[in-house]
């Protein structure tokens, strides 16, 4: 009990709310991977080629791919700042400034970090206009047509081939059998559950998305704290970006559509409150997984894609509505 | 004079906007000022200025609505499979309604179940989406009776019977909000909920108007431009919400609620397509339109941030507020 914030509960019943809250936290994460868990059973008893090594590793490098933007976007949604509808655009531009800059020979080492540079001005920026008071979804469309503008302005919408053999280890590699974007996501992963959970500006984002007036009464600031979120979303966008480019040695404007939803389907899934304060990073994780082995069973079973797009829907109704009477139950009883 | 002094001066920026480009495009671009173009102008403002009022009205109301573009998807599919037992009046009726419907329960339920309706929107966006592909057999509808198409944008000067459409339901929700109590209403929980909602505003009321017009309005968008064009897709109207938003933001509809017009919007939509069609008619690329969109929505809300004092005014009192209080922490 060294932690000065316990020092601040007054109410007697204080002790008791907190541990009632956590205990629907551990139900929350219980209720994720059971959710995950059933689905693999599902997947193995109905269609044996789900569990084949082979589409697991398939499985587990496209929920590297949605895992990683949507590890970036919880910062966002944490934050109270809902979500971002730009980071399909930062991770498809991020590809091509990255195949561009491969192909002039640029050092792998200065090419990634150039691209992230360019990715942060750009997540900096947006958070800035949110900071002032801008709604984060029209901020961030705005955002994303520009990017996707500039972008097809800059290619004359053609792909972009890399033209090197520099990153394809990053791209294709699979250190012990596990594909390097793999590694990327569980390595992002603990980062992000870390930060929220063990450093001051983690603890900062949930206060100000639980309470954004309380919280710049006790001297944290909203503003820069959505700065800080969106230059997360946009880096983690881009660190994908980068990694989609290695492995198909291509950057093109088109590799990411469709995968904001799918993050904001894994961020919802994995139980964070859409209106902040509440969600983590391993949830998102577990929430991404689930998309992905979702997807994956869905197309091996030959499920048209509208029907696909459907069941995502119901997943994301499913989980918002289980999650948001588990948190009001958790509050009033 | 007192009218005018009470003009502010975005405004008149907006004002600024929607003649210059015009008048800038009607120079620098041969054909953009003619009879033929500006009835092209009108064509494009009939389906997105509609869609640009079902945003509006919701974001007026302090929510927001991500579902108009599947909705329109979906309406159009049915459209084109009504239109041959139905005929085409009737056919637009009744997707209308649906739609209406739709935006009703919609309405209901954010209302009910109190989910942002953010989040409620972005699961019907989704779920509408794959409802589109499933009707319609993942698979362009295509309507065989081109009479239908030819009816609906028939060249009447610079108007056809689909931009007349889109104007007369224009001028009905400007005179709803600005003369019916139930349209005042709809600003009012946009403006202050609390406030409102003290003062006796029943929430669920205009909550479900927002929501019902703005199903409705989408659905007539997705109708009257899939039986123009003569086809549905179910991928169609998936750019939608860029637009819509953006010509909603140019016509003075805030961010924060509570503020806009149905004539404002007008105003917007019109100035996209005065961009739309002075940057296509020398041939650019449709992603420059976008590029172009985009970045005027960037500038809209960010002069909306920096000219709407009162607000900026509020910021900098708290920020000088929370450094004293800091200070004082520190001290003590």
């Amino acid at each position: 009990m060294k932690d000065p914030a316990t020092r601040l509960e007054i109410s007697p019943d204080a002790p008791d709310e907190a541990a009632r809250i956590r205990s629907s936290r551990i139900a929350t994460i219980a209720i994720v991977g059971a959710a995950v868990v059933v689905l693999f059973l599902v997947g193995w008893l109905t269609t044996p080629e789900f569990v084949r090594w082979a589409n697991l590793r398939n499985i587990i490098r496209a929920a590297a791919m949605i895992g990683m933007i949507a590890l970036g976007m919880t910062f966002i949604t944490l934050s109270g700042n809902f979500f971002s509808l730009s980071v399909s655009q930062t991770g498809a531009f991020s590809a091509i400034a990255f195949a561009y800059m491969l192909q002039w020979d640029w050092p792998l080492g200065l090419a990634i970090i150039a691209v992230l540079a360019g990715a942060l001005i750009v997540g900096a920026a947006q958070g800035g206009l949110v900071a002032l008071g801008g709604n984060p979804i029209v901020v961030t469309l705005g955002f994303g047509a520009a990017l996707f503008g500039l972008g097809s302005t800059l290619t004359d919408n053609k792909t972009i081939r890399t033209g090197s053999t520099a990153a394809d280890w990053m791209g294709t590699a699979r250190p012990l059998g596990i594909p390097t974007q793999t590694w990327a996501f569980i390595f992002l992963a603990i980062i992000a559950a870390v930060v929220l959970t063990r450093t001051r500006f983690g603890r900062n984002v949930l206060f100000v998305g639980g309470n954004k007036f309380a919280a710049a009464a006790s001297g944290i600031r909203p503003s820069r704290v959505a700065v800080q979120v969106f230059s997360i979303s946009a880096l983690a966008a881009s660190i994908a970006g980068i990694f989609l480019s290695a492995q198909f040695s291509e950057g093109r404007l088109d590799s990411f559509t469709g995968d904001d939803i799918n993050a904001i389907a894994a961020i919802l899934v994995g139980g964070a409150a859409l209106q902040g304060g509440e969600g983590s990073a391993l949830r998102t994780a577990l929430g991404a997984v689930f998309i992905a082995a979702l997807e994956n069973l869905m197309v091996l079973r030959k499920y048209s894609f509208g029907v696909r797009k459907l069941w995502v829907g119901v997943a994301i109704l499913a989980a918002v509505s289980l999650f948001n009477y588990l948190r009001s139950r958790a509050r009033t009883t | 004079m007192r009218a005018l002094r009470r003009i502010t001066p975005i405004t008149w920026a907006r004002a600024a906007l929607f003649v210059g480009v015009f008048l800038i495009f009607s120079l620098a671009v041969d054909g953009f000022a003619t009879k033929n173009n500006v009835y092209t102008i009108f064509e494009g403002f009939a389906w997105q200025g509609l869609a640009a009022l079902a945003v509006g009205i919701t974001i007026i109301a302090g929510e927001f609505d991500l579902s108009v573009g599947s909705a329109a998807a979906v309406a159009g599919i049915l459209a084109m499979k009504f239109i041959p037992t139905l005929g085409l009046i009737p056919t637009i009726l009744v997707v209308g309604l649906i739609g209406m419907g739709f935006g009703l329960i919609q309405g209901m339920l954010i209302y009910r179940l109190k989910i942002a309706s953010l989040v409620f929107t972005l699961g019907s966006l989704i779920g509408l989406r794959g409802l589109a592909f499933m009707i319609s057999g993942e698979n362009t509808v295509v309507l065989h009776d081109l009479e239908v198409a030819k009816a609906v944008k028939r060249q009447l000067f610079i108007f056809s019977p689909f931009s007349l459409t889109t104007i007369a339901i224009f001028v009905v929700v400007a005179l709803f909000f600005r003369y019916h109590r139930y349209g005042r209403e709809v600003l009012a929980i946009g403006g202050g909920r609390n406030e409102a909602v003290a003062a006796g505003v029943p929430l669920a009321r205009p909550l479900v108007i927002a929501f019902a017009l703005s199903g409705m309005f989408a659905a007539l968008t997705g109708a009257l431009s899939s039986i123009k064009s003569g086809s549905a897709q179910p991928q169609g109207f998936e750019q939608l919400l860029l637009p819509a938003v953006t010509a909603a933001l140019i016509g003075g509809v805030s961010l924060f609620g509570g503020k806009g017009t149905a004539l404002g919007i007008a105003v917007g939509a019109l100035t996209i397509r005065f961009l739309n069609s002075g940057l296509s008619l020398p041939g650019a690329p449709y992603y420059v339109v976008t590029l172009t969109t985009g970045s005027l929505l960037i500038i809209v809300v960010l002069l909306e941030l920096v000219l709407d004092r009162p607000e900026l005014r509020n910021r900098l009192r708290l920020r000088r507020l929370q450094r004293a209080m800091a200070r004082e922490l520190r001290s003590s």
